[in-house]
């Protein structure tokens, strides 16, 4: 099974990956309208990719009251046919990877094996590659890591 | 909707008005730096002083910016320029103007000066005229930051200490060290009391062929990372440029009395100062530095202007004035070459004490850094530095034989020009001053390009010796026109076919580029006319205000005292041979042999709307 891997270390903050990803889904250049998000401020000098982590056990799905997540090979999707629009798993997204604005739910589906940010990322610092225990381990710590930051700012 | 709004503010009346630019225009200039001359032509009358509300101030994106074009941040500010009191303008990169197009706008014009400090806060389709009292005297990290804390994350662009203090070479800052630095128009700023423009969008830019630009990006993307000067830019940055030029002994030395300098300012000394490299918006170059001393950069400018030009060889304290200058927010070419020439006029005995008020030496830190601050609040001698080239009145006659500017505006290239022929006609001519990023054909550097690849950008016929003044009007002509359409569109010149390499965005690329995002067919013609057009209007704003050739000149010590060390050795620029390549330039530019925009064309321009 394939992933997105995060970088962050590698990631000069252009948002040429949430840019193509709203090009992608939506035919609009907008980089707040995106499955993936680069939270960055360069006075505090950081650059920081927010993904979807496919989580084995995800929120947005266990909350969801229509039933519209599933997982399919690994991967969380959501069915826009069944979804009503409630936000409720953009709110409720410990990571902030699910994102709303205009109407519009947005979730990471790896663009069906071909995820446009990976592609257009100039440094390597997103990455689709298949899982092995050391990047799970990584993906993990990395997840954890994110929860701390968002509990203790 | 792939066009944005026109924002109009009139300071004065305090009044925003909202309307669209017509397509027609925008067929004619694009955008960025294209349309904002147009409108500069259109709205400012001749001989206004530039500090009064008669100056119009303009922030215009490009017309590509915002998008997945690779490097497609970049906008220009422009003004009539207090430093030149000609056409100001300045190209800039960071984050404002993408996110200046997600809020809706393509460009701001502001008119007229307001009563008290104040800030504009753009958001999704309006504009706001806001109290800026808790900003004004903020430095613009400060600015900036507080700006973010009271209003969530904006982008801003604002105007540092010595904008509002009107010091005439006062940049407007975005991010940490991106700065539309030429010309002064962070004074314009300063003089219509405006600290800020704060930006927060959530528009997207609609693009009329998303797949189509999917896949150019794509295959534009390869291409631009296959390149070589590609990855040596994203892991060294511009500094790169500082051993090249030094190398060939051309980098300007203490005023350039000198030609080259100490290898301690090599780019690989300056890499260990980096803690990461990182970009603008859309941008696949990634050549800013974040430097361990809290700060970004130094530019090859920085390295040249604030190290060698003012004497100093430790890497460390360059890096400080560049920090130093950015939260000032002066512009880094104008203040290295405004102190290392009263360093000089100090050594030379034609000012003294008297004026200075202190012993003025080259190679001391402490002093430039103290001038630096003087001159941001213009105390004591730096409320005399503050007015740059202008001191020649106070100075001297003599003091001009000195002075490294060319229309009043000090150069930006740390390199010295009277090697490579070329980059000396670039300098003379270019609209805004003596300034490298309107025309340098940057390939003239690299020695070992061959002739075909030349012949291929330039046409054939010129030859591949840079101290040749052999038909260098047509390298100049080519890279003064195509680089005012990669500034129309608001793509970075680092990936523009003849800036750094032969093989980035030319006018092939521009139009898929353009077809994608919005439908328009261009044929390469018409780019190239929009680039000639662009150039034109530039020059028809200059010669209203009384420019003609004998302006597109050199400064003195070019012509008159042959380089003295490395390759450059005994080089120099001959006036004669430099008179004929100036009468090539205006033939091919179709100017008056005096340098005067022709009747009829004027005619033609000024009947565009």
């Amino acid at each position: 099974m394939k992933y997105l891997y995060v970088y962050p270390e590698k990631c000069t903050g252009c948002r040429e990956c949430s840019i193509a990803c709203s090009l992608k889904k939506f035919g609009e250049c907008n980089p707040k309208k995106a499955a993936i998000t680069i939270v960055r401020d360069e006075f505090n000098r950081y650059e920081f990719p927010i993904i979807c982590f496919q989580c084995e056990d995800p929120i947005c799905l266990k909350f969801c009251h229509q039933n519209a997540y599933q997982i399919k090979d690994g991967i969380v999707l959501r069915d826009e046919d069944k979804c009503i629009g409630c936000r409720l798993c953009a709110v409720l997204c410990p990571y902030n990877a699910v994102t709303t604005i205009d109407d519009e739910i947005i979730k990471c589906d790896l663009c069906d094996g071909d995820p446009k940010c990976v592609k257009y990322c100039s440094t390597g610092a997103l990455q689709y590659l298949d899982e092995t225990e050391e990047l799970e381990k990584r993906r993990k710590k990395m997840a954890e890591r994110f929860l701390d930051i968002k509990a203790n700012p | 909707m792939f066009k944005g709004k026109l924002g109009i503010i009139d300071l004065s009346k305090k009044k925003v008005t909202i309307k669209q630019t017509p397509d027609s225009l925008k067929k004619l200039f694009l955008g960025g730096r294209g349309l904002n001359s147009y409108y500069l032509y259109n709205m400012i009358k001749p001989g206004i002083d530039p500090f009064s509300s008669d100056n119009v101030l303009i922030f215009g994106t490009g017309f590509l910016t915002g998008t997945l074009v690779p490097n497609s941040s970049r906008f220009n500010v422009s003004a009539k320029s207090p430093e030149t009191g000609i056409l100001g303008d300045s190209n800039c990169g960071g984050y404002f103007a993408a996110e200046l197009r997600y809020a809706g706008f393509e460009r701001l014009i502001i008119k007229g000066k307001a009563k008290k400090p104040c800030y504009l806060y753009v958001i999704d389709n309006t504009i706001e005229i806001k109290d800026a009292k808790d900003y004004w005297r903020m430095d613009t990290t400060d600015v900036q930051q507080t700006l973010r804390r009271d209003l969530g994350h904006v982008e801003v662009a604002c105007c540092g200490v010595a904008g509002e203090n009107l010091v005439r070479f006062a940049c407007v800052r975005t991010g940490v060290k991106n700065a539309a630095g030429r010309c002064g128009l962070g004074a314009v700023m300063g003089s219509k009391q405006l600290k800020a423009i704060a930006v927060r969008g959530t528009q997207g830019i609609n693009i009329k062929y998303p797949e189509e630009m999917l896949e150019n990006v794509e295959q534009l993307k390869e291409y631009i990372m296959n390149s070589k000067i590609t990855s040596i830019l994203g892991n060294v940055g511009t500094p790169l440029l500082y051993e090249v030029s030094n190398t060939l002994g051309a980098i300007r030395t203490k005023n350039s009395q000198l030609n080259a300098w100490s290898e301690s300012l090599n780019a690989d000394v300056i890499e260990t100062f980096v803690e990461k490299m990182i970009g603008c918006s859309s941008c696949i170059v990634h050549c800013r530095h974040r430097n361990k001393l809290d700060g970004e950069g130094p530019e090859y400018t920085a390295v040249g202007l604030l190290g060698a030009n003012l004497g100093i060889e430790d890497p460390a304290k360059v890096i400080e004035l560049n920090n130093i200058c950015n939260e000032l927010g002066l512009d880094i070419s104008s203040s290295g070459t405004i102190l290392s020439w009263v360093f000089e006029l100090y050594e030379k005995g034609i000012i003294n004490k008297k004026i200075t008020e202190e012993e003025l030496r080259f190679g001391d830190f402490e002093l430039a850094k103290k001038l630096l601050y003087k001159i941001s609040r213009r105390e004591g001698f730096g409320n005399i530095l503050a007015e740059s080239t202008k001191n020649v009145e106070l100075f001297g006659k003599k003091s001009v034989d000195y002075l490294i500017a060319v229309k009043g505006l000090p150069q930006s290239d740390p390199h010295d020009c009277r090697y490579i022929k070329a980059f000396a006609l670039g300098i003379a001519t270019a609209s805004r001053g003596a300034d490298h990023l309107r025309s340098r054909p940057t390939l003239e550097i690299f020695l070992r390009l061959p002739q075909e690849v030349k012949d291929r950008i330039y046409g054939k016929g010129i030859p591949n010796d840079p101290t040749s003044y052999t038909a260098k009007e047509k390298t100049v002509y080519f890279s003064d026109n195509i680089f005012a359409v990669i500034d129309s569109l608001g793509i970075c010149k680092f990936i523009c076919h003849g800036f750094n390499s032969p093989h980035f965005i030319d006018y092939e690329w521009m139009k898929k580029l353009i077809h994608c995002a919005s439908g328009w067919t261009f044929k390469e013609k018409d780019l190239q006319e929009v680039g000639k057009r662009v150039i034109d209007i530039e020059r028809m704003f200059n010669n209203r205000e009384g420019i003609s050739r004998e302006d597109d000149t050199l400064p003195k010590r070019y012509f008159d005292e042959p380089m003295t060390l490395k390759i450059a050795k005994g080089h120099y620029i001959d006036r004669g041979e430099f008179d004929k390549l100036l009468t090539r330039y205006y033939k091919i530019r179709g100017w008056t042999n005096d340098g005067i925009v022709k009747k009829e064309r004027v005619k033609e321009l000024e009947a565009l709307a």
